[in-house]
């Protein structure tokens, strides 16, 4: 058996030759080659045991040594699984204790220290030595399972669920559990069950008096009224245009396809910016209004009106995008059998056809309920006093409050309601679908919308679309005139403040204001997005394809981190990545992990789509035919994934570049992103550099979709097989 | 090489799909399993190609323990009902892939590809995609594939039945001809009995994922152990008779009126289940004469080779299939119906 053999052996060699905590400066400095023995922030995990007083790190090193005996050891395959089993997973165990257990001031907690007295020692966050040898204990783990049959006796099946699982718990699970305890936790890190109470009762959260007339209502209140109205709205717009898209001879479909893309490529509060554009204290409306009647200009846009239709014109497609299939999936055989039971058009699409999108309207709507209460760009942008959770967070931790505490219980607020409504989905919709797109070939024909219905559907699309257009059209000109609203010359100034590059005799100098922000957004995204894809699709991989305990829960894991808010999940990295074991608070990789953990639940749905539509009949063959799983997976199925490949990479990019809420608690001054420099122009009025900036990078998008498209190609398949089955014809 | 099951028992959660099932297939014969929808047939073969791993028991290939090996470790080949040809690559492709996934070089895989291909009579096929072949050329793709690998065990579900009748007849007679020339050995699940019986050297009968009976096409046929293998083994009417022993090797079964002597040694005096199979039955219009079983013709079918009959008797309903078509017998008609020994079955007491 080589497997364990290599990993012990590579396990060793990290914890020998590497230093086992982080450095300051980081690796490639190369300084730490000569201290990995003598000096105490240099040294590898063998001499910080030995030489420096870590003693606690020995035994880790010895579970690994035992893996190697055992790799060695001429045993039967199930008795040397079963000792692997046993070495590594002791080796974990104490891996885990000793970096939950020691942190930076010795012992993490009160009654370590009362059981085992003051421990005079401290240690800091894992470098790559430790890092190395926790993946080498994981590997060796998931190889013992293989070995004793588990995971259908294939080593690369166990490896990749141990991967997944371990990412998820690190990436996603304990930075959230970080927030319920720092939820209960006071300044000085003391636990204070009754501070949660506290910090949860306020006033401020929970106050109802704009029902009763007096004063503004309570955060908590706004964000719920709110994402109701949003998921509502947005529902009622997807809704008619899935009808107008599929079941009307509308002319226009393939243009209404391109604006349900567009949102998608926008930095989320490029609409707030446009709104402001045009009913904002200096826009077209409230200008026309002053000249013609002399009305004073008001602020009427900043508050839940603007907030609102920011909301709708931002998270409208994505209803779209949700109920288009399950408009589409409405079998119209049971239409037409409708029909031939007397029922006329309007009373087939009231009786049936709309009780079967009944789940898909309780998607759409769950979709735009999260996505509202996890936006954070156009409230920050419009919401004026209108304060909701996000925002309300966002101050807590970088405001001048600075109150880590009341961050966490907010937080977990969000995080409640955002759980709260997944679960009532579940509990209203279940698993159920009436999707019944199968693959035995539908034959009859979509019924066409009863007239009322498509009246309806295209009075209340088509303005909208308009006004969506019109308002892409403004943002578009907005960044090519002097100042909005009072001097309309036409200007590539604000480009050029951006996007200047100068030649001077050293050569090129970027000297834009933007660039800074733009090369590191460009290249964190660049590294996260295959990433992103390559975990995404593992994941959908494991979760349709294989068979092993724990699956259902791994799926409702990855299910679940896709309705926490992206505020929640940065402010719960804040907290989880500051102090050891893993501390990166500050550098470029807590941004990529952020992008990673952010964005592959999205992956996952859409490889599990995909891959379900694959003959899994295919991969068994491959496996019968001598192609262990890793070549069943590079050489079968993932050629055959290629458009769900393309959408992990374009969308892990393209949320990795507009996304704001997750990153704003993590970018540094080092680190600065795109969106939130644009963010910090437009609070501080520059709306001109904003909405160049925000072009740009809509433009930028736009080439990368292009250009993946171009790279990953066209599906090579046959010209007779319209579905992916096992070559049948 | 042969493949040995020693109690073998798989569960999905609570549900047992097999359970203890044991077995030995020879090297170099053809084996079939064969039984109802959801038997258990799928999951054992799977459980062969290491594509599921059993809950309980031992699975041995040439003698080796192989029961925790995934399919990849295992030397054994698989064809599917669906044939599952990978639809991104040509149909040389497709043969070439197993055998550069065992590490062979371009060159050498593809000719062993086409060998493999021309053995199956597809040669000049190598650069077609597989959805533009015939399914019978779909089929015999799949085998190509799975036998250039020289596997020691080759699998079949299901293969024929997205066939049609004709060719379904045609493609069970090229696999047994190449099974016979190349020496390999085969496991072949399908429902159908006739198929299992054209093919097999030996035939496992399963049923709600046990085995209810193994032998020769011919020991199953003439004497199947349970009411279930008389019923799925062809057609047979089950009826109550009573038994009386002539002699040492002989006994007499009494069917209503009619008396039937057939060859029996174990069966003790008494009531007993019997089949009675439609081609035992003779059917002629009455009064017959003694021991023949006087009944009422309720249904009559013509079908081109023979007629079908259902006769109501003091036996029962029975069903009758008969080769004179020149003249029938309409509903309604008073018979006399007579039983050839050879037909008449006693399956458990
Ligand atoms: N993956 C599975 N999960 C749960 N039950 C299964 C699974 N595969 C098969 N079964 C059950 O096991 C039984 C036997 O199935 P199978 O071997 O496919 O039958 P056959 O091939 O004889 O039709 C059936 O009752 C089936 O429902
Ligand atoms: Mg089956």
């Amino acid at each position: 058996m080589r497997a364990p053999l290599a990993w012990s052996v590579a396990g060793l060699l990290a914890a020998v030759a590497l230093p086992w905590y982080a450095l300051q400066e980081g690796l490639d400095s190369g300084a730490w080659l000569s201290g990995l023995w003598s000096s105490e922030d240099y040294a590898s995990g063998l001499a910080q045991s030995i030489a420096h007083g870590k003693w606690w790190l020995a035994p880790v090193l010895a579970s690994l040594a035992a893996c190697l005996a055992v790799a060695l050891l001429p045993l039967e395959r199930e008795r040397q699984g079963t000792l692997l089993l046993l070495a590594s997973g002791l080796g974990l165990l104490l891996f885990v204790a000793q970096a939950l257990g020691i942190g930076l001031r010795g012992w993490t907690t009160e009654w370590l220290n009362a059981l085992l007295g003051e421990l005079d020692a401290r240690q800091v966050g894992i470098g790559a030595g430790g890092a190395l040898v926790l993946i080498a204990l994981l590997s060796l783990l998931s190889i013992a399972l293989a070995l004793r049959g588990g995971f259908g006796g294939d080593a690369f099946v166990a490896g990749a669920v141990t991967t997944v699982a371990a990412s998820i718990v690190l990436f996603t699970a304990w930075p959230i559990l970080r927030i319920l305890l720092q939820a209960f936790q006071d300044g000085d890190g003391a636990f204070m069950p009754a501070l949660l109470i506290d910090r949860l009762a306020a006033e401020k959260i929970w106050s109802l008096r704009c029902l009763t007339g007096g004063g503004r209502c309570g955060v908590a209140w706004n964000t719920l009224f709110l994402a109701l109205a949003c998921g509502a709205g947005t529902t009622a717009l997807g809704l008619a245009f899935a009808l107008i898209a599929t079941r009307t001879c509308f002319a226009y479909k393939k243009t209404l396809r391109v604006l349900t893309v567009l949102p998608i490529i926008t930095p989320p509060f490029v609409i707030g910016l446009a709104l402001i554009l045009v009913f904002g204290r200096s826009g077209l409306v409230n200008q026309f209004l002053e000249w013609s009647m002399g009305v004073q200009s008001t602020r009427w846009i900043y508050g839940f009106q603007g907030v609102f239709l920011a909301q709708l014109f931002a998270f409208t497609p994505v209803a779209f995008l949700v109920l288009i299939g399950v408009v589409e999936g409405v079998s119209p055989t049971l239409e037409e059998a409708s029909q031939t039971l007397r029922a006329d058009r309007w009373a087939t699409f009231s009786t049936v056809s709309l009780p079967l999108m009944r789940p898909g309207l309780a998607n759409a709507f769950l979709v735009g309920f999260i996505e509202s209460i996890a936006d954070f760009g156009n409230p920050i942008v419009l919401g004026g006093d209108y304060g909701v959770l996000s925002t309300e967070i966002y101050f807590a931790v970088v405001g001048a409050q600075l109150d880590y505490g009341r961050a966490a219980a907010l937080a977990l607020l969000l995080l409640t309601f955002a759980l709260g409504a997944f679960f009532l989905q579940r509990r209203i919709v279940g698993t159920r679908s009436y999707a019944t797109i199968s693959g035995k070939g539908d034959s009859g024909l979509p019924t066409p919308l009863p007239d009322r219905a498509r009246r309806a559907a295209q009075w209340i699309a088509l303005p909208w679309a308009g006004f969506t257009l019109l308002l892409y059209g403004f943002a578009f000109v907005g960044g090519l005139v002097k100042v909005w609203g009072r001097d309309y010359t036409p200007t590539l100034d604000h480009y050029a403040k951006a996007f200047a590059i100068e030649h001077t005799a050293d050569g090129l100098i970027w000297s834009g204001a933007a660039w800074n922000s733009f090369w590191t957004t460009v290249k964190l995204a660049a590294i996260a997005a295959p990433l992103t894809a390559a975990l995404g699709l593992l994941a959908a991989w494991l979760l349709v394809r294989q068979r092993f305990a724990g699956r259902a829960t791994l799926e409702f894991a990855t299910m679940l981190s896709f309705a926490v808010p992206g505020t929640v999940i940065g402010v719960a990295y804040v907290f989880a990545f500051n102090v050891p074991p893993i501390e990166i608070t500050g550098t470029a990789m807590i941004i990529v992990l952020c992008f990673i953990f952010r964005n592959m639940p999205v992956g996952v749905r859409a490889g599990m789509a995909a891959m379900s539509q694959i003959d899994r009949s295919l991969d068994e063959a491959s496996l019968t035919l001598r192609g262990r799983a890793p070549q069943t997976l590079v050489y079968v199925v993932l050629p055959l994934l290629r458009p769900a490949i393309v959408g992990a990479l374009v969308y892990g990019f393209v949320r990795a570049v507009t996304t704001v809420s997750a990153v704003v608690f993590l970018v540094t001054a080092e680190y600065e992103l795109a969106t939130t420099y644009i963010i910090l122009r437009v609070i501080n009025g520059d709306y001109g550099l904003a909405i160049a900036y925000s072009c740009a990078l809509i433009v930028l998008m736009l080439a990368v979709i292009l250009v993946i498209q171009f790279l990953v190609g066209e599906r090579r398949l046959g010209r007779r097989a319209p579905q992916i089955q096992g070559g049948r014809a | 090489m042969s493949v040995e099951f020693r109690d073998v028992v798989k569960r999905y959660g609570t549900a047992t799909a097999v359970a203890g099932v044991s077995f030995i297939v020879e090297a170099g014969t053809l084996v079939t399993l064969l039984g109802p929808s959801g038997c258990g047939k799928t999951t054992t073969l799977r459980m062969i190609a290491g594509l599921v791993l059993p809950s309980e028991g031992r699975i041995l290939i040439a003698g080796r323990d192989v029961t925790n090996l995934s399919a990849t470790q295992r030397d054994v080949s698989m064809v599917f009902q669906s044939y599952a040809l990978f639809p991104h690559m040509s149909v040389l492709e497709n043969v070439c892939y197993g055998l550069r996934r065992s590490g062979q070089r371009k060159a050498e895989a593809a000719d062993r590809a086409r060998e493999g291909l021309k053995q199956v009579g597809l040669a000049g096929f190598e650069e077609r995609q597989p959805s533009e072949l015939s399914g019978g050329q779909q089929q015999r793709v799949a085998v190509a594939r799975a036998l250039v690998l020289k596997p020691s065990v080759l699998l079949f579900d299901e293969p024929l039945s997205n066939l049609d009748a004709r060719l379904r007849r045609q493609m069970r007679e090229e696999i047994r001809e190449l099974q016979q020339r190349l020496g390999l050995t085969v496991v072949y699940v399908t429902h159908d009995q006739q198929e299992a019986m054209a093919v097999s050297d030996r035939i496992i009968v399963m049923n709600a994922g046990r085995i209810e009976q193994q032998g020769g096409p011919r020991d199953l046929y003439e004497r199947p152990a349970t009411p279930f293998l008389a019923r799925f083994m062809g057609e047979s009417n089950p009826a109550r008779g009573s038994i009386r022993r002539l002699a040492p090797d002989k006994v007499s079964v009494r069917l209503g009126e009619a008396e039937i002597e057939i060859a029996d040694t174990a069966t003790a005096d008494g009531e007993a289940t019997v089949a009675v199979r439609p081609e035992a039955i003779t059917v002629e219009p009455a009064p017959g004469p003694a021991g023949t079983l006087p009944g009422k013709i309720a249904k009559a079918s013509y079908l081109g080779t023979h007629m079908e009959y259902s006769i109501n008797t003091a036996a029962g309903t029975l069903f009758a299939t008969c080769p004179r078509v020149e003249r029938p017998l309409a509903a309604g008609a008073a018979v006399a119906v007579s039983l050839a020994p050879r037909g008449v079955i006693i399956v458990r007491q």
